[in-house]
């Protein structure tokens, strides 16, 4: 057995790994994608009282902050069994689309962006924001980090600080804003929708003009027909911040919605020997093994799967791009992966259209922004979608709201299945028999978990003083015939 | 208490003066020793507010701040904008010396951005980021620093720090001390 190993995967957050064995013939035999895990979380958060959560959960992750702070503050709620007034919810929505709008805006140009502006095959030191502003002008590069300044700032605003907010509590929030911050934010969202007009384009000019880029995007490298699951409103609408999760077949056959409170009868976790991470699938499909198919239980959660699980945009310009998308795609709902980056652009329109549209709600003034909780503490889910998929938080707690069992299912953990499959698809069609293994070969592989937007135990790294991808070629017995190396 | 050399004041009373230094602990508090960025950096800001008020000549053009962050890459680099000069002390896994070592460095001899925190892999390397900000004409620090400190346990949830990284708490904030006096004495 010949073993490839790529350890560890540049611009991925965690220290993840993956190891390609080829068999006799030099074809791909199997793959396996490991990613070090974090220990003890729930053990840390027992005695802790529940109200502490949307404080501590933002410190899991240096990437999504924002996400664990909403999830638990709703998680919170529901163990509190309080529900916050509607201006508490409509602000707390107003930052997590803030949040959105900045997360988004540096993955599609700090990440996924720079395989297709650059293209998989430019050199590694160009395959990056740099080379994208090099490339597409330094307008750009300036519009990103007002971008993302915005983002924060609407963050900071809501949430009383950039990146980690600390204002949600259970039954809302400890302040409100007032007009002149609510004119702010509505400014911002105004130009958060150019932005994503202009990024739009962007990618319809770049991507969707080079035949080369859609081939690469429809072909059958990048595609899996798996489950999509996502967040959706009352209207089956996409929805970031609150609703049910809807679970949709690879054929499109909405198969139900569930509560976040239901979770636990629809998602299980599957155990394999290799990894410590586990697997989630759906309890009513059953696990299968890694594979495609209406009766596989695998499921992904992302920009993509959102827009499959729900009906429609509940933004009128997003709703153009919806449909623009399934339309240039072949009809609902899409399976190619590499699609993922696309729908992420129209998920960053309808948050600059979400920002508008809650910060001119008459509401949004508005001082009453919490609810006393007076009801025992007992027990909560919060869900939300975060940009990598949906989140579920669950506490216990005893009647002096002190937390007796914690369980956390993070959004990549949703899509760990459909990444691992989509790598050995990516790896068996790229390194065949004889092949001379090549930098932008392995970047075509790295492309396939890229569109996940993948973060694993996000804000655990040190200083290693370097992070290179090495990639060792064995022969049949074993030892090494060829390294290849980049930093 | 550490005894600092030089003169060196606290940010008490800062007025309208921007610091021209600041002080970062990386890392995440509830780590482990990945935490260890924080504490050093929460100490230092202690023995400099337990320091004498330095003249007011020193006070303007060495004011330091300190601050504690889970950034990487542009965020980080965002962060660092209005500033002259930059300190960061992280957490290092080389694996080449015994836990507890410290290691003082500039940022630019550092092999690879794509590591660690100052590199969130979610965005770009810090490197890459202040690429990327100059291009865009922030002010960004002339001289940035990294104290790294040998660590081991990074994947335990826990606010404590094992003993081998307590122990090098005060050789961590002295480097830093150390390196804030030479850039006065280039001042």
């Amino acid at each position: 057995m010949q073993r490839i190993s790529i350890d560890p995967i540049t611009r991925l957050e965690g220290h993840g790994k993956i190891e390609i064995f080829l068999n006799e013939e030099g074809d791909v035999a199997n793959t396996y994608f490991q990613i070090p895990e974090l220990r003890g979380f729930e053990r840390f958060c027992v005695g802790r009282p529940v109200e502490e959560m949307p404080l501590l959960t933002n410190r899991i992750c240096g990437v999504c902050p924002e996400a664990h702070h909403m999830a638990a503050a709703k998680a919170a709620d529901a163990v509190y069994h309080v529900d916050p007034p509607p201006t508490a919810k409509k602000l707390r929505e107003l930052l997590y689309s803030g949040f959105y709008f900045t997360d988004h805006t540096t993955h599609f140009y700090a990440l996924g962006g720079p395989d297709f502006v650059m293209g998989p095959d430019a050199p590694v030191a160009e395959r990056n924001i740099l080379g994208v502003i090099h490339k597409v002008g330094l307008e750009i590069g300036g519009k990103v980090i007002q971008a993302r300044k915005y983002g924060h700032h609407i963050v900071e605003i809501i949430g009383g600080r950039k990146v980690h907010p600390c204002t949600s509590i259970p039954g809302g929030l400890t302040k409100g804003i007032n007009e002149e911050q609510r004119q702010e934010i509505e400014q911002i969202g105004r130009w958060g929708i150019d932005f994503a007009q202009f990024s739009l384009q962007l990618f319809s000019d770049i991507v969707l003009g080079n035949q080369g880029y859609l081939d690469l995007i429809l072909g059958d490298i990048y595609t899996h027909k798996t489950y999509s699951i996502g967040l959706v409103d009352e209207n089956n609408k996409v929805n970031f911040y609150d609703g049910k999760v809807s679970v949709v077949a690879p054929d499109g056959e909405r198969i139900g919605k569930y509560a976040p409170s239901e979770y636990t009868d629809w998602i299980a976790e599957h155990v394999e020997p290799w990894t410590y991470l586990k697997f989630p699938y759906l309890k009513k499909v059953g696990w299968k093994g890694f594979v495609d198919g209406k009766d596989s239980g695998v499921y992904f959660a992302t920009p993509l799967s959102r827009l499959n699980a729900a009906d429609s945009m509940a933004a009128p310009l997003a709703q153009e791009q919806y449909e623009k998308f399934y339309a240039t795609l072949g009809g609902k709902p899409v399976h190619q992966r590499l699609a993922i980056h696309w729908a992420r652009l129209i998920e960053l329109l309808y948050a600059a259209e979400r920002i508008v549209e809650l910060a001119s709600d008459p509401e949004i003034t508005s001082d009453n922004f919490h609810t006393v909780p007076t009801e025992k503490p007992t027990e909560g889910v919060g869900i939300v979608e975060a940009p990598r998929g949906t989140l579920t938080h669950h506490y216990k707690t005893d009647e002096r709201g002190i937390l007796t069992e914690v369980n956390l299912i993070v959004g990549t953990t949703n899509n760990y299945a459909p990444i691992s499959m989509s790598i050995k698809k990516a790896a068996q069609s790229f390194i065949t028999k004889g092949s001379v293994v090549t930098e932008g070969m392995l970047n075509r592989i790295e492309m396939a978990f890229r569109a996940y937007d993948p973060c694993f135990g996000c804000a655990t790294h040190s200083l290693p003083g370097q992070m290179p991808l090495i990639v060792t070629i064995h022969d049949a017995n074993g030892n090494p015939i060829e390294i290849l190396q980049r930093y | 208490m550490t005894e600092y050399p030089g003169e060196w004041s606290s940010l008490v009373q800062a007025g309208s003066i921007h610091p021209q230094v600041l002080v970062i602990g990386l890392g995440n508090p509830i780590l482990g020793d990945d935490g260890l960025g924080w504490r050093i950096a929460e100490q230092f800001r202690t023995g400099l507010q337990e320091r004498q008020p330095a003249s007011q000549e020193n006070l303007a053009r060495t004011l330091v701040e300190v601050d504690c962050l889970s950034l990487g890459g542009l965020s980080l680099m965002e962060r660092l904008i209005g500033y002259q000069r930059a300190i960061i002390i992280d957490a290092a896994t080389t694996q080449e010396n015994p836990p507890g070592t410290v290691t003082c460095l500039p940022l630019q001899d550092l092999t690879s951005g794509e590591a660690g925190h100052t590199g969130s892999a979610h965005d770009t390397s810090l490197q890459t980021a202040i690429e990327v900000g100059r291009l865009m004409g922030a002010s960004l620090p002339k001289d940035i620093m990294l104290v790294l400190v040998e660590a081991e346990t990074l994947f335990d949830f826990s606010e404590a720090l094992t003993p081998p990284i307590e122990a090098a708490i005060p050789e961590a904030e002295h480097a830093v001390m150390q390196i804030l006096d030479s850039w006065i004495d280039r001042t």
